[in-house]
């Protein structure tokens, strides 16, 4: 395969019919910048480029001419603060001026896909304003929405918490009557901040809604200081960002080995290697060449700090390389249910996590000079993907029951420090008992868990790998029509790959 | 009675959402002093007695003879219930005995999970002197003690228990013609039994199973309703299911469910009398 853009390449995205006008145009982008050679414009090596070909190492489909970086993680609080100079807007005074403030520097705030990946804080954002909610909770709910049809990316992220606010409550009112996939939405947690029946409303409001997730504030806090959830729940520092995110298919590099040993003494820190060649890399284009970091309102208005950005270094199919060498070694096991199979994922990762923390980097100040871990749920890139389940989670099928899920999955949430998450679906008890939910967050925060997500079995929406897709528009991409939101194509793949709808259903605490 | 240093049980359960308030940990017992028509579990009445006849009819190997007595390893069940079919006593080798220390460990390693636990059956106050040693233990882990019981169990016969458990949720089968219900006629006021208990405020629901003609159905949601006016306890009606009970109940079981609007009657004569919360199941 080659991972340079042809013209055939621009073609067929020319000619596809399952894309919207928008989308066409952001593909047609995105193969323009992998028109070079990553070994003459970047100074990839040969083995860097071998590692991309043989499906080793998958890069998303950035591009090479790499002019921005992934993420985006504006400080709105900036505009509320000093309006913009750029779009010609004063401080706001009321709320209809931090609404419409916000919906037009969304429109402006640059990422891979061309499509925001964070609205911002926004009960923060817009708790100042509130006045009186009866006049207020419709214009939250419209900005809401129109959020959803504008940044038709369910990537795109909004944060509340830990406080509980009356802005917070609304919008959490407004995700179960709008159910749209857009914004994706995390309560940031801490039980000595957030009150418990603003806690059981969140709960009740992700079986209904699927969202929002649940993120352990103290523990991010540790770790990065003023972060935020976007996208894919990434955690990353607010006016910062993420460069670039290449990922390891864990999956597909054991494969090519014949025992754990190969794997962690010769092939693993190789492509580890290679992995961390290659962001740093890309990394000094976007920030050495690219104007980007010089130019852009965002870096002039101070709502971003080249500083604040990191690299993350992301990784798949932790269960199919355990996997693979449990069958090596004999064991009629699988991984998410042995114990064996936990030592060789710890080995794993451990390894990974060892050689990124040795790895000096030039342009990650705020992140300790250190590039992030990331447990990166997937993406249907290509065949290769069907042979690695997102991050490190277990492969659908093979799930014990909830509680030991959860035990076994805490585990390898430590080592992610730029994001990890994983997904439990209710059955509809749950419903009547919101209480049983706060109960399983608040052990999952006592097993310093990172980020938890829920949703319940048979509603219209689905939590895919990390996002949310409506079950109906699913229907019609698979049917050849072109829908709105590009995470629908993205769900539809993995859809076919991980067979999210056979995700255990939670019944009663099994 | 029982073994004091060891629980017989049926199966645990890490997360329960239907067994109390939040979260719990759910422990049901093996054996029970009766056997109700609408049992659903009736696995769990009588004691294994390893006869062995279970073992070779096994799919999956989890059931092996062990020291004469049959052994039964969890991780290989697919739970076909074969053995449980297979059973001429329809009882279950699919029990563990723990000890003490045993059953503390283990919930200990879900605890960060649940409010509490509760301990279900079978008849959990039948192996009561273990959890009178168990419960203390548990409440060092900040963990609340619930107990479900039949209701059969009188009161003073297990002062002890109820010293150190935080609430039960006890049914009211029937207050009379218990042996249209459970094959045999006992001698027992069911209803003073509650009311004791409610006097100590250790209740924490009521629940009786809706079947018509095995139960006096008016008589005892009234007199139910009547005994708890005063507390803030819930009234849980169930309407009987035939799902799970033994080939031998299910047409019975099937020719007596009451009706949805019968339910509905019932809640509002349930209210009547001075139930505060009724809900139906």
């Amino acid at each position: 395969m080659s991972i340079i853009t042809t013209k055939a390449d621009v073609l067929k995205t020319v000619k596809d019919k399952q894309l919207t006008y928008q989308q066409r145009v952001i593909a047609m982008a995105r193969a323009s910048e992998r028109l070079f050679d990553p070994r003459e414009l970047l100074g990839y090596t040969d083995e860097d480029v071998m590692y991309l070909e043989n499906n080793f190492i998958c890069d998303l489909g950035e591009g090479f001419a790499f002019y921005r970086p992934r993420y985006v993680v504006p400080d709105y609080s900036v505009f509320v603060k000093n309006g913009s100079k750029y779009f010609e807007l004063d401080p706001p005074k009321t709320i209809d001026d931090v609404l419409d403030g916000l919906l037009i520097l969304y429109k402006s705030v640059p990422a891979e896909g061309a499509l925001t990946v964070w609205v911002g804080h926004l009960d923060k954002l817009i708790e100042p304003f509130v006045t009186n909610e009866v006049e207020d909770y419709p214009k939250i709910k419209r900005f809401l929405n129109h959020i959803d049809k504008t940044i038709p990316s369910s990537f795109c992220h909004a944060d509340i918490g830990p406080e509980d606010t009356k802005a917070g409550r609304m919008i959490l009112k407004a995700s179960v009557e709008l159910l749209n996939p857009t914004p994706n939405l995390t309560l940031k947690y801490d039980k000595d901040i957030t009150p418990d029946d603003f806690l059981e409303l969140a709960a009740k409001t992700s079986l209904l809604a699927a969202k929002p997730n649940i993120a352990n504030h103290k523990k991010y806090t540790k770790d990065l200081g003023n972060y935020a959830i976007v996208s894919c729940y990434n955690a990353l520092l607010l006016g910062g960002g993420g460069y670039s995110l290449p990922r390891i298919r864990y999956g597909t590099v054991a494969a090519s080995c014949n025992s754990l040993d190969e794997m962690l003494n010769d092939v693993f820190p190789k492509v580890i290697k290679s992995q961390l060649n290659m962001l740093d890399k890309k990394i000094d284009f976007t920030v050495e060449e690219a104007p980007f970091f010089k130019t852009h309102w965002l870096v002039k208005e101070g709502f971003i700090k080249q500083e604040n950005f990191t690299g993350m270094v992301g990784m798949v199919g932790l269960a199919d390389a355990v996997n693979h060498f449990l069958k090596l070694e004999g064991l009629n096991e699988t991984f998410g249910k042995s114990v064996r199979g936990d030592e060789i994922g710890m080995q794993l990762m451990q390894l990974h996590n060892d050689m990124v923390e040795a790895h000096e980097t030039k342009y990650c100040a705020a992140t300790n000079h250190r590039y992030l871990l990331h447990s990166q749920v997937g993406a249907k890139i290509n065949d290769e993907d069907y042979r690695n389940t997102p991050g490190h989670r277990i492969k659908i099928g093979q799930e014990p029951d909830l509680a030991d899920h959860m035990i076994q999955s805490a585990k390898f949430q430590d080592f992610f420090k730029a994001g990890t998450g994983d997904i439990f679906n209710f059955d509809q008890t749950y419903e009547k008992k919101p209480e049983a939910v706060v109960d399983v967050i608040k052990g999952l925060i006592d097993l310093d868990y990172r980020f938890f997500t829920t949703y319940m079995e048979n509603q219209e929406l689905i939590r895919v790998t990390g996002y949310l897709a409506k079950r109906s528009e699913m229907e019609k991409y698979r049917n050849g029509e072109a829908v709105m939101r590009d995470t629908t194509f993205c769900a539809t793949g993995t859809d076919d790959i991980a067979n999210i709808l056979d995700r255990k259903v939670r019944v009663d605490g099994k | 009675m029982e073994n004091s240093s060891t629980l017989y049980v049926n199966k645990f359960l890490p997360l329960s959402i239907v067994d109390g308030p939040g979260n719990r940990i759910a422990i049901f017992t093996q054996t029970c002093n009766v056997a109700c028509a609408y049992c659903h579990n009736p696995e769990t009445i009588v004691a294994c007695e390893h006869c062995l006849k279970c073992v070779p009819v096994c799919p999956t190997g989890a059931l092996t003879v062990v020291d004469g007595f049959v052994n039964y390893n969890e991780a290989l069940c697919v739970d076909c219930d074969t053995c449980i079919k297979t059973c001429t006593r329809s009882s279950s080798p699919k029990t563990h005995t723990y000890t003490l220390e045993e059953l503390l460990a283990k919930i200990k390693k879900y605890k960060m999970f649940a409010r509490g636990i509760t301990v279900s059956g079978g008849e959990s106050t039948l192996q009561k002197d273990f959890l009178v040693k168990l419960f203390p233990k548990v409440k060092d882990l900040g963990l609340t003690c619930f107990v479900d019981t039949n209701g059969f169990t009188k009161v003073e016969d297990m002062l002890d228990l109820i010293a150190v458990t935080d609430k039960f949720m006890v049914d009211v089968k029937t207050v009379s013609h218990f042996e249209r219900l459970i094959g045999k006629n006992i001698k027992f006021d069911v209803l003073d039994n509650l009311k004791k208990l409610l006097e100590m405020d250790k209740v924490y629901e009521v629940r009786t199973v809706i079947v018509e003609n095995l139960i006096e159905v008016e008589k005892t949601v009234i007199e139910t309703a009547k005994i708890i006016s005063n507390y803030d306890v819930t009234y849980k009606l169930i309407r009987v299911r035939s799902h799970g009970v033994r080939n031998s109940k299910v047409e019975e079981i099937s020719d007596n469910i009451p009706t949805v609007e019968r339910m509905q009657q019932l809640k509002i004569l349930a209210m009547e009398h001075g139930a505060n919360k009724v809900e139906i199941l």
